[in-house]
């Protein structure tokens, strides 16, 4: 009986052990990409977004039209891109910045690229739902189109953006994945390659419950704290 | 840096000096020949005709005519939250159609404005709230303080200075947005329908309040209504609006509308909006009692 058990094929615990350098790594790339990308999202894509809102008919800069007009069609143009066709396209310009245009560190580029419209989308249907009164009431005590946006909108609208880098944070996870074709590594890579390609199921069940875990813990985290800040 | 408020108002008080120092003729707010058009998706013309309205320093004026008869848009364009095709608008003295984006912020900090749904920002706190028009200003932290304690008295809402705008009932709200908008002592305050979300009874407390902002702190109201009961029980004038025009403008003395007046007339054929007085020679108690509180004089 023993003898039978010690021969058994590996566990899928044992593989999960044989593999943890491996997948060590991968979360290390994966949180890289992560970082970066989000960081670029959030503060480049945030500003756009807002700029969006703050320039569409009716609002605080409403009267200047064009920008919103050009804005909006760039965001739609780079929203259109499959992304790996944008990591593809986008490559000599990778290459031009990072110096390389394989390995996470380039595959956040495109990535970044991707995050930034996605998440200014997102942040400009957000900053809808603040009323227009309230943001009215602001101006007719005064306040800038700054005081405007950091005093009013980021306040009121703050549980909603919170969501979006939520929902932003999982789809860009996801979107890591596809970053593994120009070497970008990751969680989602390492269930290609040695899942997929190389039919080790069991490697991929343990990425892909990793991968659930992670996503779990960001909605998760992410619904807790917009419910917390959320006085509405 | 920002000024502070106090800067702010000493200037503007050695250009524009308050009623209560110096008695003068000239109107708080004067709208001249403002006109604004705007064109609804079927195509139709609405707005406001060219229109002159002059506000004495220290009145309470009330605005009053159907939906749609612009008398919203009025109120809006004293503080240029609707810029008029033409015409000109004075606020103290000053015309704000020649104002610069950053001097007409500067006047707007002393032109104080409630809404009908009050418009408080939902994720601060009521005395974050009444400190929001002082912190936009650049006030020092011991002024607001102090500012927001006193508003909050006024109103008598001390003990909700720590809670969320949520908790608060409508009349509360209303009370925390006449606190904010008097925060940074402003010379006139506008009134959108601030009490058509109310009901009756609040509605009264409140006109209590708007009265003892008149009356104890010399603060000139413009105010929007469709409610008759409202005009006469807080108002000393009255301009009545028709399709963009003003096409009456009325004295009311005791809560009386002049009974050969077309405002009478309107209230004979339709009766009060709200129905809640359908007449015009009734002697009511309560808002009789309320005027003689708000008259000025």
């Amino acid at each position: 009986m023993a003898d039978e058990i010690a021969v058994a094929e590996p566990t899928i615990l044992d593989t999960f052990i044989e593999l943890l350098p491996e997948i060590g790594k991968a979360a290390g790339e994966t949180g890289l990409m992560m970082v970066i990308c989000l960081t670029a999202a959030i503060i480049v894509g945030g500003a756009l977004g807002i700029l969006v809102f703050l320039t569409s008919q009716g609002q605080v800069l409403g009267r200047y039209r064009r920008f919103n007009l050009v804005a909006n069609g760039f965001i739609n143009v780079f929203r259109s891109f499959p992304f790996i066709i944008l990591l593809v396209a986008v490559s000599p310009f990778t290459r031009h910045i990072v110096g390389t245009s394989i390995g996470p560190l380039a595959a956040s580029v495109p990535l970044s690229l991707a995050a930034i419209f996605y998440f200014a989308r997102l942040i400009e249907q957000t900053l809808r739902d603040v009323p227009r009164g309230v943001i009215e009431a602001a101006e007719a005590m005064g306040a800038s189109p700054l005081q405007v946006v950091s005093q009013v909108l980021l306040v009121e609208a703050r549980s909603g953006l919170i969501l979006a880098v939520t929902i932003t944070a999982v789809s860009f996870l996801s979107y890591s994945a596809v970053a593994g074709v120009v070497g970008g590594g990751g969680i989602g890579d390492l269930a290609i390659r040695y899942g997929y390609y190389r039919f080790q199921t069991d490697v991929m069940l343990i990425t892909i419950v990793l991968l659930v875990i992670l996503v779990q813990s960001i909605q998760f985290f992410g619904q807790w704290l917009a419910r917390r800040v959320d006085k509405r | 840096m920002i000024r502070p408020v106090q800067t702010a108002h000493n200037t503007q008080n050695s250009a524009f000096p308050r009623m209560t120092t110096q008695t003068s003729d000239a109107p708080a707010i004067a709208l001249r020949g403002v006109s604004k058009s705007f064109r609804t998706p079927d195509g139709q013309q609405v707005g406001v005709q060219p229109t002159h309205l002059d506000v004495a320093p220290g009145e309470i004026h009330g605005i009053i005519g159907f939906s749609g008869a612009g008398k919203s848009t009025l109120l809006r364009i004293a503080n240029l939250l609707e810029r008029p095709d033409a015409g000109q608008v004075i606020v103290h003295g000053q015309d704000l159609m020649t104002l610069s984006p950053a001097a007409l912020r500067t006047a707007r900090q002393r032109i104080g404005m409630i809404f009908q749904h009050f418009n408080l920002l939902h994720n601060r706190t009521v005395a974050d709230n009444v400190a929001f028009p002082l912190r936009i200003a650049g006030a020092d932290e011991a002024r607001i303080a102090e500012r927001v304690k006193t508003c909050l008295e006024f109103v008598g809402l001390s003990e909700k200075a720590g809670v969320y705008p949520a908790q608060l009932s409508g009349g509360q709200k209303q009370r925390v947005a006449i606190a904010r908008a008097l925060a940074p002592e402003p010379h006139v305050l506008l009134a959108d329908e601030p009490t058509s979300a109310l009901d009756p009874r609040t509605t009264q407390s409140l006109l209590e309040v708007l009265a003892d902002v008149n009356r104890r702190l010399g603060v000139t109201i413009l105010l929007v209504s469709h409610e008759m009961g409202v005009i006469r029980r807080l108002c000393h004038r009255v301009s009545v609006m028709e399709a963009g025009q003003i096409v009456e403008r009325l004295t009311i003395a005791n809560g009386r509308i002049p009974p050969d007046s077309q405002l009478a007339q309107w209230l004979r054929d339709f009766g009060d909006a709200e129905g809640d007085e359908a007449g015009t020679d009734d002697t009511e108690a309560a808002p009789q009692h309320l005027l003689s509180e708000a008259a000025h004089g």
